[in-house]
């Protein structure tokens, strides 16, 4: 399936242009009485959504900004608009 | 002392017709055989600054505002200034005459780094929708204008400077230095059927200063 994603600088280009950055997993957990195990979840584990997912990704080959997109992992079709992060 | 002399990374085949000592560069003027164009030219000693704050609207390169929008770009007295996003922007003096760089640290001079190359003239738009899936014919953007992304697979920086008949134009284009001599080879030979050839920096001077007197006259 081919994917387009919407880069909020240079607009809707080929998916090859951009890098997966992984599901967006909201802020870092506090330091403060963090235990390996909650640390481990956050790094690592991931929900997986058979659906509609917000995900980060980087036009890597474009102009370089991460931002987050919502896509339907059941259609690879992006859902909704990019948000500017950096 | 020792002098460093800078080489540019780009080596056309071209014979040399004439050249000259500009500082430590030896910049080509013209090749032999040029042709009628659609023309290729190394543009690798030509100055690039690198501007990169939260505040872009605080500076004034040059005397010149920095464009506000991502894409959008100035062309003055010979100098081309683009937006590439929200905290950098990119200065690159076409005219022979470099200036200083200013002594503010937001400023990086980038022109080592990367190599420089300007693809104009007859169907020379032809030889970028061989090499490019970028749309520069989107009638919605005005010429210059800059697009981000890949040529034959490489990211660059992409600046369509002039658009004209058909698939006439001009179209400037950095990426990083080591790709130089593969991306000069790549665009010569997508450009063969068009009769692409290297040209020296005379040639795009004159067609620089014929595009910036066309733009005066639109500004009047």
């Amino acid at each position: 399936m081919a994917l387009t994603i919407s880069c909020p600088v240079c607009g809707k280009r080929n998916g090859y242009e951009f890098r997966y950055g992984g599901e967006d997993k909201g802020p870092r957990p506090d330091e403060k009485g963090l235990t390996p195990r909650t640390w481990c979840d956050y790094a690592h584990m991931n929900a997986c959504v058979a659906g509609v997912q917000k995900e980060w990704w980087c036009h890597k080959n474009g102009c370089g900004v991460w931002f987050t997109i919502h896509r339907n992992t059941l259609t690879n079709l992006e859902v909704d608009g990019p948000e500017v992060t950096s | 002392m020792i002098q460093i002399k800078k080489r540019s990374p780009i080596h056309f085949k071209a014979g040399i017709e004439k050249t000259e000592e500009r500082g430590r560069w030896t910049v080509v003027l013209a090749y032999k055989d040029e042709g009628p164009g659609p023309y290729l030219v190394d543009l690798s000693h030509k100055t690039r600054w690198d501007l990169q704050d939260k505040n872009l609207s605080g500076f004034n390169p040059l005397g010149r505002e920095v464009p506000v929008a991502p894409g959008a770009c100035h062309l003055q007295d010979g100098t081309l200034i683009y937006r590439m996003n929200r905290t950098q922007a990119v200065i690159w003096q076409l005219n022979a005459a470099a200036a200083e760089m200013p002594g503010e640290s937001a400023y990086t001079n980038v022109s080592d780094v990367s190599v420089g190359l300007a693809l104009f003239g007859r169907n020379a738009l032809a030889v970028v929708e061989k090499l490019c899936a970028l749309d520069f014919h989107d009638p919605r953007q005005k010429p210059p204008f800059l697009l981000q992304g890949p040529f034959s697979h490489i990211p660059c920086h992409l600046v369509l400077m002039e658009r004209g008949q058909g698939h006439d134009g001009a179209l400037l284009l950095t990426c990083s230095r080591g790709y130089a001599d593969s991306m000069a080879h790549a665009i010569l030979d997508a450009g063969d059927e068009f009769g692409l050839r290297a040209a020296g920096e005379q040639r795009f001077n004159d067609w620089l200063e014929r595009l910036s007197g066309h733009q005066r006259q639109v500004d009047r």
